[in-house]
């Protein structure tokens, strides 16, 4: 499984994941610069997709490229003897004809969120915690830009990097059994969003009244790798009233 | 056609081959455990391969139908029963109008899909009709079928289904003498997994991937549609790196932080954390389809290109089944 090419130069080597993917392994670091690179690729391969493509999965060092193997073993325009080979083959080729632009123009996302009281009962366990008042966490929590690193574990879910360290709170020891839709959390150096109700330990400060997933969307969900995201504090009266 | 549920079973819902192309949003592929099963009851019946079938988990199910229906089934769950008539599997059968049909323990194995002529009406979301019960989306309003749930086919059915229930169309229960021998396309022993090393294999201790490759491990309790968690010798690491969570799909087999394996399934999320020490091969993830809860399993290494390899000549062999069967009704 080691690369194909002499791989000297090359920005990610690949590795077989199964009968229908590969992965492409960019590095071991979670940074902006990886991100950049990875966000870059990734638009590159969806905007030159080769046949039997199925869909690509960025994460924080990987992109995971999904095909139908039949589709590939069919393309004779493909060098290759098997499919991993074809297709790892074509992605080489991708990156050795483009100067892989780093993608920097992210989108701006604004997640209207209600901290504290019945939607962030975890907010004052928080601030306690850190000797913080409630206020000073709400100010740290909504006057950072974060970065989409992956989504994964639920439909819509985003890993989001760039929280205040001042903030990092381990998980509750027993998950709640059942976390509203909407509900911000932090989860050690983490902060997240739950776009659907499911079990959790993440300490929740707060809520937000936007649907980050809704499966009769084109896009389903809100947030994509590489978006930025800021939360904005809003009062309970702007939550109810609140429409999408 | 239209069938009604009447005994709902533990865990039935509408599933197709799954949901491939919203991996990026987190959407997990979901789709049939078994998905030879699947295509073996939809090809019997001139069905697409992909046309939405029940899962029924074990027996205990009944349904009746509500029109004169054609039918298949495969799996190795349950036994479909008409009262004592017992509904032969693996080919089209026709059952007439309120006929009640139970599904009856069949010890072998734990999931048995139904398909009907066209395959099951439910919408399509984002490009397919498997439920995801965690999300809500698909399949019968997102949820496993309940008492008095009425599903109907699609109208639109191919020339040879309808030529199959025209032929087969009568007073009483009717099949054709032919069957497709699903077992011609099983191993001799289904409890033997070929599996290719993953990317974090030389992670893991030299005798615990020995005993990887020949110790029994088993499945415990805690499995389901997800994945399962394995019993048996712990793997052990030797390099203790962290990994950062990457994508994962199902016959993924992780381990965890105390070394035991847990090998994903259908409903998997699409990322994770934990090294990976094989990849089921896609000929044998139907098997684990069939698993159950105490079942003891062996795991056999192969090349990622043998994996591929019996993975086309797999599906040469079943587009040659559905050619021979559209031929036979030309």
């Amino acid at each position: 499984m080691q690369p194909l090419t002499d791989s000297t130069n090359k920005v990610f080597t690949a590795y077989y994941l199964s009968e229908h993917a590969l992965t492409l392994e960019f590095g071991h670091e979670i940074s902006e610069d990886m991100l950049q690179k990875i966000t870059g690729f990734n638009i590159l391969i969806n905007q030159n997709p080769f046949p039997g493509f199925r869909t690509s999965v960025p994460a924080y060092g990987t992109i995971s490229v999904f095909y139908d193997p039949i589709k590939v073993i069919q393309a004779d325009d493909l060098p290759g003897v098997d499919c991993y080979e074809k297709v790892s083959n074509y992605l080489n080729q991708l990156s050795d004809d483009s100067e892989i632009q780093p993608n920097t123009s992210s989108i701006l996302i604004t997640i209207p969120t209600c901290y504290g009281g019945e939607y962030g009962e975890d907010l004052e366990e928080v601030a306690a915690l850190h000797h913080l008042s409630t206020n000073e966490v709400i100010n740290l929590h909504s006057s950072a830009i974060y970065k989409v690193y992956m989504i994964g574990f639920v439909p819509g879910f985003a890993y989001l990097g760039g929280m205040s360290a001042q903030l990092a709170t381990p998980r509750k020891p027993t998950p709640r059994k059942i976390i509203p839709a909407g509900s911000v959390g932090i989860a050690g150096m983490q902060t997240g969003i739950y776009p659907l109700a499911t079990p959790g330990g993440w300490q929740l400060i707060g809520r937000t009244p936007l649907t980050l997933f809704d499966a009769t969307r084109t896009q389903p969900t809100l947030l994509k790798a590489g978006d930025q995201v800021v939360f904005k504090p809003i009062d309970h009266h702007q939550f109810e009233n609140y429409r999408d | 056609m239209r069938i009604r549920i009447i005994k709902p079973g533990i865990l039935s819902t509408i599933q197709d081959l799954g949901r491939n192309l919203y991996l990026s949003q987190a959407v997990p592929v979901s789709g049939a455990m078994d998905t030879l099963s699947v295509r073996i009851a939809n090809l019997a019946i001139g069905n697409d391969d992909n046309a939405a079938v029940i899962e029924f988990t074990y027996a205990d199910a009944e349904f009746m139908t509500e029109t004169d229906t054609l039918i298949a089934y495969a799996g190795d769950g349950a036994i479909l029963q008409v009262g004592e008539l017992v509904i032969p599997a693996e080919k089209p059968v026709f059952i007439p109008a309120y006929t009640s049909v139970q599904l009856v323990n069949n010890p072998s194995g734990s999931r048995t899909y139904l398909s009907i002529a066209g395959g099951f009406g439910v919408p399509e979301i984002l490009g397919s009709r498997s439920t995801f019960i965690t999300a809500a989306i698909g399949g019968f309003n997102g949820r496993s079928l309940q008492l008095g749930d009425t599903l109907s086919s699609v109208e639109a059915i191919s020339p040879t289904t309808a030529i199959i229930f025209s032929l087969l169309k009568s007073e009483n229960i009717n099949h054709t003498a032919w069957s497709i021998a699903r077992r011609m396309f099983l191993p001799a022993d289904t409890k033997r997994i070929r599996v290719v090393p993953a990317h974090e294999f030389s992670w893991f201790h030299g005798l615990a991937i020995v005993n990887f490759l020949s110790l029994p491990y088993t499945l415990s309790m805690n499995s389901n549609r997800m994945g399962y968690h394995l019993d048996g010798e712990p793997i052990t690491r030797i390099i203790k790196n962290e990994l950062l969570s990457t994508a994962v799909t199902p016959g993924t087999i992780q381990v965890t932080g105390n070394g035991s394996m847990v090998l994903l399934m259908a409903d998997c999320q699409t990322t994770g954390g934990y090294p990976r020490i094989a990849q089921v091969a896609a000929i044998d993830l139907p098997l684990c389809g069939q698993l159950k809860p105490g079942d003891t399993i062996y795991f056999e290494d192969i090349s990622h290109q043998n994996a591929e390899m019996l993975y086309i000549e797999r599906e040469h062999e079943l587009q040659q089944l559905r050619e021979a069967i559209q031929q036979k009704y030309l």
